[in-house]
Parts: C-alpha cells; sequence; structure tokens
C-alpha cells in the first residue's frame, strides 16, 4: 500500500495533518475543528483516554503523529456518537477516530496491535469469517487467550461464575460451534466487498489490503 | 401665597386608583389648601373624552398648567399633550396604588402629598421662552477623508444637507485608499471584498451638495451648535466658516510598533505589522510561505493598549486567505489569544479553516531573529517552537486619532493644572486591568499620571473647558459608547468610525450615518431652541441671575458639556444651544442664582416643603427621595409596575439630573423636617450610566461635603445617602428604601421636626 505515514520533522509541520485530511475517512473535516471540546466533555469515556478528541485533533494539527497513533483515544471510543451529533462544526469524530484505528494497526504500532479492542476485533471476525456467526464461548477463548496463556487463565477464572450462569441461562452455547448454512455464499460476499473497496480506494489513489 | 392662576387639576380613579385610595378627598385638597379654579375627576383620564375635556379646558384659555393626577409621567406622553399647556404629573398609579396597600392610611397620605407635590410644581413652573437668537446654518462639517468621513459627506448630501468635507492629507481616501481588499460587509461574507473607496471618493467629488478642502486642518472652532464659527487653515490661507454640527471621522493609526521589541519588531525586516502587510500586499506578490500572525500585539496589553481593538482578528484572517489565494502551498498560523471574529467574521474564520489556516491559541514568548517563535500553547499544554518561518506578521491594533498628531502636543505652564473635565472621568489611582480574559488575565499595572493628549487639539475649541474634546477611557473622544453612540460630551460634535471606538469598515459605514443624523437632529432641534438627547424638545435653558454671582466659577467648571464659557470680568455666560438641560450648573451654584424657567432649585425645596410631615408622635418619618428621572425614577416605577411593596413613608421628586440638586435643598428638607434624605441617581465610575456623564458623581461628592453640614446642624450622618441604581432594579430599589427607613426608625426622628 502506499498510504504510508509521512515523517514529520517538527511541530507545526502540517505534512501529517494533510496527510489526515487525505486518507482518514472524515479528515477533510477537521480543518473546521475550532476547539471547543464540547467533544471532549461530552464524551463518556473520557476519563479512560490519553487524551480527549478535542486535545487529539489539535495534535493532529501540530503533527505530532507517534503520539496520536500511540495514544489510547482511537481504542477506547465506544461509537456512541454523542461527540459527533454535538460538534458545532460538523466534524465526524466517530468516523475519525475509527479511520485512526485503522490506519494505527496497519502502521504496525504495538499498542495498535496490542490494544485490547484488536485482540477482540480479532477474535470476533475470525469467528465471523469462519462460521458466518460469533461463538461467544470460542470469541471469548482466542481473545482472553490473546494476550498470553498466562493472562487467559487469569482472566477465565475471573469470569468464570458469570460463564456458568450464562451457559445456565442458555446465554452460551456448549458444544460444536454452530455455523451458517452456505458459508461459500459468504465468503462471496465478503471477497466482492473487498473488491469494492479496493476500487473505490484506487479511484481515490490509494490501496487497502484485504 | 403662590399663583393658581391657569392651574387644573385632573383626577384619574382608573386603573385600581379609585378603589385604592379616597380620590375625593385629593380632590378637596386642590380646592381648599391650593384654591385651584378647577378640578375634575374621570373615571378614565387618558379616553377620549376625558383628554378632549382637558383639550377643551386648555383650548378656552382657563387652564394653562393641567395637573394630571393619574399613571407615571413616563407613560401615555403622547395622550396628554396639550399645545400651548405645560402638563404636569402626579404619579398616582405606579408609585402610589400599584406598590402600596389599598385603603390604607399612609397610601392616602402619599397620595395626598404627591397632589401637593404636582400642584406646587405647577405654581413655581413657568412657560419656557426658548432661545433663537441670530443666524443659523445647517452646513455639516465632516472632519477626515477616509472612509468614514467620505460616507458621512455622502450620506448627509443624500438627506438634503451641505457638507463641507476637510482633510489633512493632500489626498481623500485616508488608511485604507492604499489596500487592495477589505473585510466583507455584504454577502459572501467569506471572501474579502474590492476596496470600496476608490468609489467613494469619485461619488463624492461629483456631488454638488459636498465641497472638499484638503490640505486643511481646522484651526479653531468657536460658538455652537447651529452656529459654530470654524476656522480652516488651508496652506497658508484662513477662512472662516459657519456650520450647524460637526461629524468627526478622523480615524485611526497603528498602534507604534517600535514599542513592540519584545515581540521582534525591528529585528528582522521580515517582522512586519498587519498595516505594512496591507501595502505589501497591494503592491504586489509577497513572495512568503510560511507566516506566522501574531493576535493581540500590543493590545489587551495594560502595558500597551488595555483594550481589544475587534478588528485585528478579522483582519489576519483576510490577510492569510489573501496569502493563500495568490499561493495555494502558503502556510499561515495565526497565533492567538481569544479569537474575536464578532458578526459576520464568523464566516471569516470558517473560509480560512476550510483554506487550511492553522489557529494556534496561545502566549508568544519570544521571537527569534531567525524568525522562530516560541509559542506557550494552551490547547496542547507546552511550549512550542514554530520553525521555518519566512514572515512574522504583528496584529496591531488601533490607536484613535483624538488629537491632531501633526500638532505639537501642548505643554502644561508652570501653575496650570490640567484643564478640568479633560479626563477627570477616569479614576487614575485604579490600576489598568483589562477585560474579557477567559484564562490567567495579565497583572494590572499603575495608571500612568495624567498628561496632555499627545499632539494638538482636532478641533481646538474656543471653550472656556479647554480646546480639547473630553475622552473616556483610553483616550475614545466618545460619551458614552454604549447608551449614546455618536454623542461626545461637546453637543453638536459627533465622533464616528474607529475614532469613537475599534470598529470594521461595515460597522464604521453604518456610524457614519448615525453620527450624521445626530448631527442634523441636533441642526434642526437648536433652530427651536430646543435640547437635544437625553431631554430632546426641552425649550428652557439655564438663565443666570448676575447680580448674586460670586464668580465661584464652579458651574463653568462642573458642566459636563463645556456649555458655560465666561466673560472678560470672569461672570458665567450660557451658550444655550451648547446646554442639555442637565441641571448641574444650577445643583453647583451656592447662591441659587441659576434657573430654568419650568425647574429651579425653589421649585424643588417648594415641592419637597408642600408635603405634610407629620410631628413626631405620630410616629411616621418622612424620607424625601431626590430620584433622577432617567434611571432611578423608572427603577421605582419598575418597582411599582412588578408590585413590590416598599415603605410608605418616602416622598418622590424626579430630578433633571441628580447633578441639578443642590445641598441646599437638602439642609432645606432637613430643616423642615424630613427625617432622612436619599440622592438616587445613575451609575457612576468608569461604566458609568449617567445621561449627563457626572450627575452622579457629583451628588456623591456633595453628598459627602454635605456631612459636614449635618455635623453642624448636630445630625446624624446616615440621614443623607447617595444611592446608585440601574433602570432594571425594580427589587433592588425597594430593598433600599426599606433598608434606609429601617436605618432612620432606628436613628430616631429628625429633632428639627415641628420647628
Amino acid at each position: 500500500m502506499t498510504a504510508h505515514l509521512p515523517e514529520t520533522k517538527r511541530k507545526y509541520d502540517l505534512t501529517f495533518a494533510r496527510w489526515v485530511s487525505r486518507n482518514v475517512h472524515g479528515g477533510d473535516k477537521l480543518n473546521m475543528c475550532m476547539q471547543c471540546g464540547v467533544c471532549s466533555g461530552s464524551c463518556p469515556l473520557g476519563e479512560q483516554m490519553d487524551y480527549g478528541p478535542r486535545r487529539l485533533f489539535m495534535m493532529i494539527r501540530a503533527g505530532m503523529k507517534d503520539e496520536v497513533m500511540k495514544s489510547d483515544t482511537i481504542w477506547n471510543c465506544v461509537a456512541c456518537y454523542r461527540s459527533e451529533v454535538r460538534c458545532p462544526r460538523g466534524v465526524p469524530v466517530t468516523h475519525i477516530l475509527d479511520s485512526l484505528s485503522v490506519v494505527a494497526v496497519r502502521e504496525g504500532y504495538a499498542e495498535a496491535k496490542n490494544a485490547e479492542t484488536t485482540r477482540f476485533a480479532k477474535a470476533f471476525w475470525w469467528s465471523a469469517k469462519k462460521f458466518g456467526l460469533t461463538d461467544e464461548r470460542l470469541v471469548t477463548a482466542l481473545y482472553y487467550f490473546s494476550g498470553g496463556i498466562g493472562e487467559g487463565i487469569r482472566k477465565g477464572m475471573a469470569n468464570q461464575k458469570i460463564a456458568l450462569r450464562m451457559i445456565g441461562k442458555k446465554r452460551m452455547h456448549v458444544g460444536m460451534p454452530r455455523k451458517i448454512k452456505r458459508r461459500g455464499e459468504l465468503k462471496k460476499i465478503l471477497a466482492k466487498a473487498v473488491e469494492i473497496e479496493n476500487r473505490n480506494d484506487a479511484a481515490a489513489g490509494e490501496e487497502v489490503k484485504s | 401665597m403662590t399663583d393658581q392662576n391657569g392651574i387644573g387639576v385632573y383626577l384619574c380613579s382608573g386603573c385600581a386608583i379609585g378603589q385604592s385610595i379616597d380620590v375625593d378627598a385629593l380632590s378637596g385638597i386642590a380646592a381648599s389648601e391650593f384654591k385651584v379654579p378647577i378640578c375634575k375627576t374621570h373615571e378614565c383620564l387618558c379616553g377620549d373624552e376625558a383628554v378632549a375635556m382637558i383639550a377643551e379646558d386648555v383650548a378656552s384659555g382657563g387652564v394653562e398648567k393641567p395637573v394630571i393626577a393619574a399613571c407615571s409621567p413616563r407613560v401615555m406622553t403622547d395622550r396628554f399633550q396639550f399645545d400651548g399647556a405645560q402638563v404636569i404629573r402626579a404619579n398616582m398609579r405606579e408609585q402610589v396604588v400599584w406598590c402600596h396597600p389599598p385603603g390604607d392610611e399612609d397610601t392616602q397620605m402619599l397620595a395626598n402629598d404627591q397632589l401637593r407635590m404636582a400642584i406646587t410644581r405647577a405654581t413655581k413652573s413657568n412657560a419656557p421662552e426658548p432661545w433663537k437668537e441670530g443666524e443659523f446654518s445647517d452646513k455639516i462639517l465632516v472632519v477626515g477623508g477616509g472612509y468614514v468621513g467620505l460616507s458621512a459627506a455622502l450620506e448627509a448630501s443624500r438627506a438634503g444637507t451641505d457638507v463641507l468635507l476637510v482633510e489633512r492629507s493632500d489626498q481623500l481616501g485616508g488608511n485604507v485608499r492604499r489596500w487592495s481588499k477589505v473585510l466583507p460587509d455584504s454577502p459572501p461574507y467569506g471572501t474579502p471584498r474590492d476596496n470600496p473607496v476608490p468609489g467613494l471618493i469619485a461619488a463624492v467629488e461629483g456631488d454638488a451638495r459636498i465641497s472638499v478642502m484638503t490640505d486643511a486642518i481646522v484651526a479653531q472652532t468657536s460658538g455652537q451648535p447651529g452656529q459654530f464659527k470654524v476656522e480652516i487653515t488651508n496652506g497658508g490661507s484662513t477662512s472662516e466658516e459657519m456650520v450647524g454640527a460637526i461629524v468627526l471621522a478622523t480615524g485611526w493609526r497603528p498602534y507604534d510598533p517600535n514599542k513592540l521589541g519584545h515581540l521582534g519588531y525591528g529585528a528582522s525586516p521580515d517582522v512586519v505589522t498587519n498595516v505594512e502587510l496591507e501595502e505589501m500586499l497591494a503592491a504586489g506578490k509577497v513572495a512568503k510561505k510560511n507566516v506566522a500572525f501574531i493576535q493581540c500585539a500590543g493590545s489587551r496589553d495594560p502595558d500597551h493598549l488595555p483594550y481589544c481593538s475587534s478588528v485585528c482578528c478579522g483582519v489576519s484572517i483576510k490577510h492569510a486567505l489573501q496569502l493563500i489565494e495568490a499561493d495555494p502551498d502558503v502556510m499561515a498560523y495565526v497565533i492567538f489569544q481569544e479569537l474575536r471574529t464578532p458578526g459576520v467574521a464568523e464566516d471569516l474564520y470558517r473560509a480560512a479553516q476550510d483554506a487550511g489556516v492553522i489557529f494556534m491559541k496561545g502566549d508568544v514568548k519570544s521571537v527569534g531573529a531567525d524568525l522562530t517563535v516560541v509559542v506557550d500553547d494552551a490547547l496542547l499544554g507546552e511550549e512550542v517552537p514554530l520553525q521555518g518561518l519566512d514572515m512574522v506578521v504583528l496584529a496591531t491594533g488601533m490607536v484613535p486619532n483624538s488629537t491632531n498628531i501633526d500638532l505639537p502636543t501642548r505643554e502644561l505652564g508652570e501653575d496650570e493644572e490640567m484643564p478640568p473635565l479633560l479626563r477627570s472621568d477616569i479614576d487614575t489611582t485604579a490600576p489598568i486591568t483589562v477585560a474579557g480574559y477567559m484564562g490567567e488575565e495579565p497583572a494590572a499595572v499603575e495608571k500612568r499620571e495624567e498628561t496632555m493628549p499627545e499632539g494638538g487639539p482636532l478641533l481646538n475649541l474656543k471653550y472656556h473647558q479647554g480646546p480639547h474634546l473630553p475622552m473616556l477611557a483610553d483616550g475614545f473622544p466618545d460619551s458614552h459608547f454604549i447608551c449614546f453612540p455618536y454623542e461626545s460630551r461637546r453637543t453638536g460634535i459627533y465622533p464616528c468610525g474607529p475614532l469613537r471606538r475599534p470598529m470594521d469598515m461595515g460597522e464604521a459605514g453604518l456610524d457614519a450615518a448615525g453620527a450624521v443624523l445626530k448631527a442634523i437632529q441636533t441642526i434642526r432641534l437648536v433652530r427651536d431652541g430646543a435640547s437635544v438627547h437625553p431631554r430632546s424638545g426641552d425649550l428652557s435653558y439655564p438663565k443666570i441671575g448676575l447680580e448674586p454671582c460670586t464668580k465661584c466659577r464652579r458651574c463653568t467648571i462642573e458642566c459636563p458639556f463645556g456649555a458655560i464659557d465666561e466673560t472678560d470680568k470672569d461672570y458665567p455666560v450660557v451658550n444655550p444651544a451648547r446646554c442639555r438641560r442637565c441641571g448641574t450648573c444650577m445643583g453647583a451654584c451656592p447662591v441659587r442664582t441659576i434657573s430654568f424657567d419650568n425647574y429651579s432649585i425653589d421649585m424643588l425645596t417648594s415641592m419637597a416643603k408642600s408635603c405634610e410631615i407629620p410631628d413626631e408622635f405620630d410616629e411616621k418619618p418622612r424620607v424625601l427621595i431626590l430620584a433622577c428621572e432617567n434611571d432611578a425614577y423608572p427603577a421605582l416605577d419598575m418597582a411599582g409596575l412588578s408590585r413590590r411593596n416598599y415603605s410608605a413613608f418616602v416622598r418622590i421628586i424626579p430630578v433633571n439630573c441628580l447633578g441639578s440638586v443642590s445641598a441646599l435643598n437638602v439642609s432645606d428638607a432637613l430643616s423642615v423636617g424630613y427625617d432622612g434624605i436619599i440622592l438616587m441617581g445613575c451609575k457612576s465610575g468608569d461604566n458609568y450610566q449617567c445621561h449627563f456623564v457626572k450627575g452622579s458623581a457629583m451628588a456623591q461628592e456633595r453628598a459627602a461635603n454635605i456631612e459636614e453640614t449635618l455635623a453642624s446642624m448636630m445630625l446624624e450622618k446616615e440621614r443623607v445617602e447617595a444611592m446608585e441604581v440601574e433602570i432594571s432594579d425594580a427589587e433592588r430599589v425597594g430593598q433600599l428604601i426599606d433598608d434606609f427607613v429601617a436605618t432612620i426608625d432606628e436613628i430616631g426622628f429628625n429633632p428639627f421636626k415641628g420647628f
């Protein structure tokens, strides 16, 4: 892919900001941010983040590439869309944070790879692609053990009670994983989706790996 | 025995007045105590039938002074207006029945006294003879040929008035003449628009009503509105012109950037001011790629200009847009403290964001010779060095041209003091503070000692109070920039545009029209001998009886508008057309020799004395309130309107301005047995709301002096208090009165009662 991040030499070097504006979904609206802070004030998870969205956008403007990519702000967004709805300048906050997380993974930032959200997303996507639906037990297990055997056992033990109660209430499936019918069709749909995205990005001058 | 001839009393029993008080008793007072020939009662005095009845009495010649005992004098003014009659109002509704319990003995006593005061006022009031001596001119003099002056000249011409436009330089157009683009004042608001000044110059030069003098300055101004004599020096020769009013549009000059060494000015040729950049842009391409704009350069800084010039943010945004339009690769950084984009300038701000201009909030720590700007970035929370810049633009503020800086500053002589009232409204002991900071405010610095303003006077007024225009804080020669735009403290002289406060061209154009309308109003009113705003249409004017005059000069010094000059023999002489009828001279005069036909010290004292003062065994104290008719009296009306009950022991007399209240009024009232006196006026100080600039401040000064008088009369100083209220203080004014009456209750009755 060609859309690698640019080098930034000094503060307020605009190359990074311009790159974000061209390559991140909704990034072209970032210019309009007037730093009012309504987004950060509205965020229900603001306290769980390194920086609020306002600060993150100013850091993009200031060319602080690594700090932005390593921050957990992009991972802790729960996509409630509150900031996006309230933004007086129409900045699509949620879309930008989501897109930035994709870029961070693609660019191989360790923080991004090891983010809990990434690990959970991987497990989720594995199950969805393989079975056509999510298997709570396997997704959970895969996610728990993605951080190593020790962490897997610890997390599993901690949530044992919940798991047993879920099984009792028939909320968690036991036995062979369930699958959808005609999984070949799903594969075709996903392949088509990748094809469409590539075509769109090619039209925009970029290329994306599946 | 007073003269009751021509008085007719008309009592209204509508609006619950009839149910709350005994109107027949009032009628009895008018007949028995005052022997007025006509006294009529009606249940709806403002109705057609009753108005026709009064009009008939006036027309038949029987009634010259109808006394209307009904609602507040502030309402129904158009209903109770009768040709050739002086209408006197007694406020029975707002200040009696609406704020005191119905059927109460004290309410009735108050109503009785309201009527007594009104009838007394009528007996002491004569029909004013307006002053209209000599020739009047309709011409308007516009000083300054920049954007505002040109706009003003054209507006006046459109209104059918002849204009003389005087410009000190050899060309019309002022500061803006050399610029390429200006801030937009019409859609699209996101795009700088072309300079309108060349078009205006052509229009002015082609206008038959406007005569233009360039290279000319006003050497001297004497006379008064309608009759200003103006000497104009033009290339060595002096000519004299007669004008009716003067519009001042001398504009602004940029703040001296040589004082901005801390922002790198002078260290590098690439550090320029916004005005210099404006000229560079007009001259051709500015080949710079990385440009930083430093906002508030010398503005909102107590060491330089403490105020915000309001346009610099918009101007820097405009410059950034112009640079990016010429070369899309330009990186423009705007370093601001608070980005102020009033009105439609917000659209310009959005356009600049969209074009990729970077806005950084923070303080500039240093500007290096290599153009590295270190910013304490408030949004990132760290110090950021901005490197690789090739131009730094300092957004400097506007300094009003309230003097002619081409002329030498007038030095004060050895024994000479600062001319009175030139700047004396500003509290020189209070440190300078900067308003409107969201974050940490700069530390206040001590005010510099008062000096004569730099440069020579603009109009060189032949006024006793000196040749300069009096200035508000920060050197703007405005009277009150919120309540009375365009008014200076010299009647008939109207500053407009950036001379009176910093503003952009859109606002300045409207300002020019506003000032011209004020000037035309003045010209028309003074022809009829009438006062201008705020006592618009008042035909009386102060008359000075010279026999008792002791030449104490208090009237000439204290007049807020410089209306009183002195003769060769040091006697005061009033210029009636300059006067705004506040009566400050009347209140100042220690020998009561200044009065108006329909307003005098004797009238106020007689009104106070006409009230019935119960003796101390009745346990009914009496408090006299002398209330300014502009803010305090309306506030009392508002208290009635909101049915705020307050003590019924007060007797309220409206006064033109608290400045017109003499210390003698206070001592007279105390000697007839009033237990306390409230001088109720408007807000004074730097942000004063007094319609006559100094009324409240004068009253406070006089109240302080009265303390000595009280001590000599062996009275407590708490008996006299000066209060400041705002027009919206309906609730507070009631509380103030109740608290004061409680204090009087504590200290006991006036021992002079009954003497």
